[in-house]
């Protein structure tokens, strides 16, 4: 069997217009379970809109995206979570008023977690958040915030997850640490899109990358052999740069 | 139908003087000023002692209303907004102080003044132009009557609320696009955060808005006798819902769009006045409703809605 | 013991105790039949904007639709008080479910719509164009169901069933999801929250609460005018008696009105004039200086408030 036929996410000509500008152009990829893909690309070049196609936030303008055999576009985010898919956010909204147990608590009661749902003490602990438990998620930190984030996705026992920058913006420890966890979640199964600026974190986790480039995928393979790749580095570098 | 859409034009060019200074207010500093409505009272009490006690006309009423109520703005600015910009929901919470400060002035006014309908007599507003005209150019005195536009006549302060409306949105717009103060003005309706970060100082910005913002109220409550007959202390809070329903139609956030508002919304006062008189008390809301849920961001505007 | 026992056995159950007993022992029976009304529409107010955040600035719409829908049940159909008590419930949610759309609208706009719709819905009644319906500006007069004692413990059952449903709410999971939404929709839906139906809910609850008041209070009075039961100092009261105590809490709106209805009577009614003015500055104060309710002044020492 190939690989695209076990995928569990199928993108295929992808089309998100705002207003008159393509935020995606015909975009198409597929992830498999186990599988880390990176989307990468230069700003503006769709990463970001197609978490949000993907996670229901926005309903595509034309393309189809197909998760686990079922059409899933302009389905709304909720159906989407309790079908296995979820996302952590650039910038973590998480309920600020509520603790942050509270915050776990909403997304295990309403998350349509299969199977046994995760234990908020595991989750708590394994992700550093034991401390501030019963704290008001106004109180934390952005790293930590970014892991409540993390646990309120992985608390509906997603089995796609895409994440949107979830690295930005904590130290070199944690880069390690959290690149170790994203990794023993895929070996879980669970396939895992990361979007991210840092191209040392995307060669450290990834198996595969896909280049967008205003709204399209120019190029599918391993981070390795897309940086030699000339079209690529035009993109990244802008054409002056390029011979 | 010359007749309602001319009058339409003319109330609506006042309606857009009695609406901006809200949306200029909600523009800066997103605060809703549910008070918006008893400035226009206090206006119109102005005027009311203008003629009451100098005898004059109460056109000299216009720039004594502003020039009181920019200062009254501005002092009024650095007792509440501040305090309040610094609790965890200002935009709901701001709703809740100005109704507060609407019951006051309400309440004083009413200590004051009692709760009788005050009017003032049409005929007195611009006699100063036929006082000049008469001492100039010589003729007989008399008061100001109808003024001809496409043969139909129409009531002289009409016409005169309308062109100091339209002379007080240029100033506006001068204000706005044409001073440094404007400038900044404008930074911090799009983008109040990044104005903050950039070292504009918010609060000198806001505070000349929101006064700037009460003074035009209090200038449009000047003419409030003459265009709705009478005022007593409550007509601030149907003011008020009147205000939001033509500021909302021109588009919140954008103070000229409340001058495409202010006529629209003329425009179809005037219209079901004449067609659909029984019903013509529900149109603001009606109005107001149908235009946040069909198009809320107003004729020209911006998104208000949650995902 | 479970909280949510707890909060039933040690507030609601003293509450309701109270109220119906004390009739038997204080004369104005007026002012307590008031207490407990405002207490339905504080709690009210509480479920929609404590834990949703929606601002029902035009609350009392669902209160003058309650008592207008028990007017004309008790007119055209003499339904017996009860029952029609209910159906002006189902008005309100009638209501309720016309102005989903406005749920749309996020902070102010919401706030303002439904202050405007509020309105529209007063205007509409009072038109001379319906006085075969409603009586238009005329008011209505119902003696034949006059029944101040029962229309009393009506209220007081009412209330129990309203913060009965705000201690659910405060020991759910469904209220915590509320919260969840009321604090960021899209962080919510990602959570697996269904965030229309969870607003709609909320919005309805709290219609029908406001909606059999409205009738109760009807029945109450049974001689009424479309700007008694539509006075915006209904909504106001409310959300100002919710917002002094503290909204998302159970005991907030109960000490909110307890505490700002009584000083409200001890002022007396005599020159309503300064009597507004002493409210007007109260609201100011109250903004300013105690913007989440008297509760933060415990929830800032730490100190857990039901």
């Amino acid at each position: 069997m190939s690989p695209e036929q076990n995928s569990i996410l199928k993108v295929s000509k992808l089309v998100k217009r705002f207003g008159g500008f393509h935020a995606l152009d015909g975009l198409s990829f597929h992830v498999v379970p186990g599988e880390i893909l990176g989307l990468v690309g230069p700003n503006g070049s769709g990463k970001t809109t197609a978490i949000n196609v993907i996670s229901g936030l926005y309903a595509p303008d034309g393309g189809e995206v197909v998760f686990d055999g079922a059409s899933s576009g302009g389905v709304a985010s909720h159906k989407l979570v309790h079908r296995g898919i979820n996302r952590t956010f650039q910038v973590p909204k998480p309920f600020l008023s509520l603790t942050v147990r509270e915050n776990i608590q909403v997304a295990l009661a309403y998350g349509g977690a299969t199977g046994t749902p995760p234990s908020i003490a595991e989750l708590l602990e394994e992700y550093r958040l034991k401390e501030v438990a019963d704290r008001p998620a106004a109180d934390l930190n952005s790293a930590q915030q970014k892991m409540l984030d993390l646990t309120r996705a992985l608390a509906t026992r997603p089995r796609l997850l895409l994440l949107d920058e979830l690295a930005a913006g904590l130290n070199p420890a944690e880069l390690d640490w959290i690149a170790g966890r994203i990794k023993a979640l895929a070996a879980t199964g669970m396939a895992i899109i990361v979007v991210e600026h840092l191209m040392g974190f995307i060669e450290q986790i990834t198996d595969r990358v896909i280049v967008l480039n205003a709204g399209k995928e120019i190029f599918e393979g391993t981070l390795a052999t897309a940086v030699r790749e000339p079209q690529v580095i035009e993109v990244f570098l802008g054409g002056e740069h390029a011979h | 139908m010359t007749y309602a859409l001319v009058a339409g034009v003319l109330f609506g060019l006042y309606f857009s003087l009695v609406g901006i200074g809200l949306n200029l207010v909600f523009g800066v500093m997103r605060i809703v000023n549910l008070a918006h409505g008893d400035i226009l009272m206090l206006g119109a009490f102005i005027a009311l002692g203008v003629v009451g006690i100098a005898g004059i006309d109460p056109l000299f009423a216009v720039p004594l209303a502003f020039v009181v109520f920019v200062l009254a703005g501005v002092l009024l600015y650095w007792v509440l907004v501040p305090r309040l910009q610094g609790s965890a929901n200002p935009e709901m919470l701001s709703i809740i102080l100005f109704f507060g400060l609407s019951q006051v002035i309400e309440a004083v006014t009413t200590i004051f003044a009692g709760t009788s309908e005050r009017s003032i007599q049409s005929r007195l507003l611009g006699t100063v132009f036929t006082t000049i005209k008469v001492k100039w150019f010589g003729g007989k005195a008399g008061g100001a009557g109808p003024i001809q536009i496409f043969g139909q006549g129409f009531p002289a302060p009409w016409v005169i609320a309308a062109i100091t409306s339209l002379i007080a949105i240029g100033f506006v717009y001068l204000y706005l696009y044409h001073t440094r103060l404007g400038t900044l003005t404008r930074a911090v309706m799009s983008r109040r955060d990044e104005a903050l970060a950039t070292g504009i100082d918010v609060d000198r910005v806001s505070a000349a808005a929101f006064g700037i913002g009460l003074g035009i109220a209090a200038v449009a409550g000047v003419f409030a006798p003459f265009m709705f007959g009478s005022v007593t202390p409550a007509f601030g809070a149907d003011a008020t819902v009147t205000s939001f329903a033509i500021v909302v139609l021109g588009s919140l956030g954008n103070p000229l769009g409340t001058a495409l508002g202010g006529v629209v919304y003329g425009l179809c006062y005037m219209l079901v006045q004449t067609y659909l008189s029984s019903w013509a008390d529900l149109l603001p809301y009606v109005l107001l409703i149908v235009i946040l849920l069909l198009r809320p961001s107003g004729l020209l505007g911006r998104r208000v809605r949650v995902a | 013991m479970h909280n949510a026992s707890k909060h039933l056995l040690f507030i609601l159950a003293p509450l309701v105790v109270v109220f119906a007993l004390l009739p038997g022992v204080y004369q104005n029976h007026l002012l307590l039949f008031n207490f407990v009304i405002f207490l339905i529409l504080a709690q009210g107010v509480n479920i929609i904007y404590g834990f949703t955040g929606y601002l029902p600035f035009g609350y009392v719409g669902f209160f003058g639709a309650g008592a207008y829908g028990f007017a004309i049940m008790v007119m055209h159909l003499q339904t017996p008080a009860p029952l029609a008590v209910l159906v002006g419930g189902l008005v309100a949610v009638a209501l309720g479910l016309l102005l989903t759309p406005l749920l749309r609208l996020s902070g102010a706009y919401f706030a303002i719509a439904n202050l405007a719709a509020s309105l529209a819905v007063l205007h509409f009644v009072a038109n001379p164009a319906l006085e075969g319906i409603t009586k238009g500006p005329y008011g209505v007069s119902l003696t034949g169901t006059f029944n101040p004692t029962h229309a009393y413990y009506a209220a007081v059952i009412v209330m129990a069933l309203t913060v009965g449903a705000v201690i659910y709410l405060k020991n759910s999971p469904f209220g915590l999801a509320l919260q969840a939404v009321r604090e960021d929709a899209v962080s919510a839906s990602m959570a697996g929250v269904n965030i229309v139906k969870m607003r709609v809910i909320a919005w309805l609850a709290s219609a029908l609460v406001a909606g059999l008041a409205g009738g109760i209070y009807a029945w109450y009075v049974s001689v009424f005018y479309p700007d008694n039961v539509f006075s915006g100092e209904f909504s106001i009261f409310a959300i100002v008696f919710a917002l002094f105590g503290g909204v998302a809490t159970i005991t907030g709106p109960i000490v909110g009105v307890l505490i700002l209805y009584g000083i409200y009577n001890l002022i007396g009614f005599t020159t309503p004039q300064y009597f507004q003015l002493i409210y007007g500055l109260l609201i100011m104060g109250l903004v300013l200086f105690l913007p989440a309710g008297l509760v933060s002044l415990a929830t800032r020492r730490g100190w857990h408030v039901p």
